[in-house]
């Protein structure tokens, strides 16, 4: 089985055999795929592999069914999306949910959509943040959790922007009594989550936590890398 | 596995955990040391065995050294107030080699590489903190690779510079010496352009 001339991104690479790499690759077609490059590890091919990284938009050659293809040609049709500092270390976030969350083999053209609009919105100059609650709503909602973002779920009311809601877990946002479980989030914020539009601080404060609450379940009890280095290194600033 | 094969699997075993090395090569050494030259083998196991007995690492550069301090970063002819970051031992020797440096290093010993868990505790910054803090560096010269990884390094370690009010430069990276422009890949080709500088 051959694909040809596939658009994806490298997500990893590891080194594989005695000269070859093991890739992580997302493509638009065919989801997450495994594929080997064979010989690019070679001393004095130093340039075989050099558009082997992640963040690069690239056109994939591969054969083979099963696990593992073999990539039999790569093309870099523009340039590495120019990620500096911290969007870089928020790309590497966004890899690893992708890592962590979706299956080989599984066709998730949105998805795909959703990571390269991500690395675009990252190595722009807008707010990182809002780029990120934005690809975890769309990749929950790629994976069939999406977010209940447009009403009431016990009464089935639209949801208002001066309301505040407890957002429960497995039903979606409630309006809230001061004794009721769930997360507390403003109409606002769920509002504007649901039609992407720009989350001011507050907000972004609140979509953090009720994204992060969705996903969890999802990435279970082994802890996210990227979030823990990030900790780290903000305890250090 | 019958005993008589024991000791050679053994060190097929142990010659596959070389970098690089698989299966077929491990074994092609195996027989070419236990066929061909044992002396050789003998050699090899000593050096081993003395090297790792008497290596240790540097505690101002953390490079290999079998001195507590090593004689780069003895010596009073090399300016340690530019220090200059490389992720492994080979950088050091290729920069060496060069003759293009006259300051001290800092050898990382890897990258930050935030999907394998590698963060700067695992990558020992604090220890290039430390020599941050010294007081004796002025300029801190990023010479990491130019790969993803690299650049997140180079970052984070120029930040840790700026916050004690240290210059930290980044090696230029560009079109290659007696390269053909024809030839050269577009991320290079942009990279050259963006640092370029007054001709
Ligand atoms: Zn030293």
């Amino acid at each position: 089985m051959h694909t040809d001339g596939e658009r994806g991104f490298i997500l990893h690479r590891y080194p594989y055999r005695e000269t070859s790499l093991l890739l992580e690759a997302f493509t638009h077609g065919c989801g997450r795929v495994g594929l080997v490059a064979r010989g690019v590890r070679r001393p004095g091919k130093t340039f075989a592999g050099a558009h082997l990284h992640p963040f690069q938009p690239l056109l994939l050659s591969w054969s083979g069914r099963g696990e593992l293809g073999t990539l039999n040609r790569v093309e870099a049709p523009e340039m590495a999306i120019g990620l500096k500092g911290d969007a870089m270390w928020c790309a590497f976030y966004v890899n690893e949910l992708v890592l962590r969350l979706l299956h080989r083999h599984e066709a998730h053209a949105d998805l795909y959509d959703a990571y390269d609009d991500v690395l675009r919105k990252l190595s722009q100059d807008g707010s990182q943040e809002q780029a990120l609650r934005i690809f975890e709503k769309r990749l929950l909602a790629g994976l069939g959790y999406g977010l209940a973002l447009t009403r009431d779920a016990r009464s089935g009311e639209p949801l208002y922007a001066h309301q505040t809601y407890r957002y429960l877990p497995d039903e979606g946002p409630v309006a809230a009594d001061a004794k009721s479980p769930g997360l507390v989030v403003a109409g606002a914020t769920l509002i504007a989550l649901a039609c992407e539009a720009l989350l001011d601080a507050k907000q972004l404060r609140e979509a953090k936590s009720l994204l992060r609450m969705a996903l969890k379940p999802l990435l279970g009890d082994k802890p996210l890398y990227t979030r823990s280095l990030f900790r780290s290194m903000q305890a250090q600033a | 596995m019958s005993d008589d094969t024991k000791a050679l699997e053994d060190l097929k075993r142990a010659l596959r955990r070389l970098p690089g090395i698989g299966a077929k090569s491990a074994q092609r050494m195996a027989f070419h040391l236990l066929g061909r030259d044992r002396g050789a083998a003998r050699d090899i196991a000593q050096a081993l065995l003395r090297a790792v007995d008497r290596i240790g690492h540097c505690q101002r550069c953390n490079n290999f050294s079998e001195t507590e301090v090593c004689a780069i970063c003895r010596s009073t002819r090399r300016d340690s107030g530019l220090l200059c970051v490389v992720e492994s031992p080979a950088d050091l020797v290729s920069l060496e080699q060069s003759g293009a440096f006259g300051g001290t290093y800092f050898v990382l010993m890897g990258h930050l590489s935030p999907l394998d868990g590698i963060g700067p505790e695992e990558l020992g910054l604090p220890k290039l903190e430390a020599l941050l803090e010294g007081g004796v560096v002025r300029e801190v010269i990023l010479a990491t690779n130019a790969t993803v990884e690299g650049e997140a390094t180079a970052h984070y370690i120029g930040e840790l510079a700026r916050r004690r009010n240290l210059l930290a430069t980044r090696i230029a990276c560009g079109v290659p010496i007696g390269g053909e422009l024809e030839y050269i890949d577009r991320g290079t080709l942009a990279r050259a352009f963006s640092g370029r500088r007054e001709a």
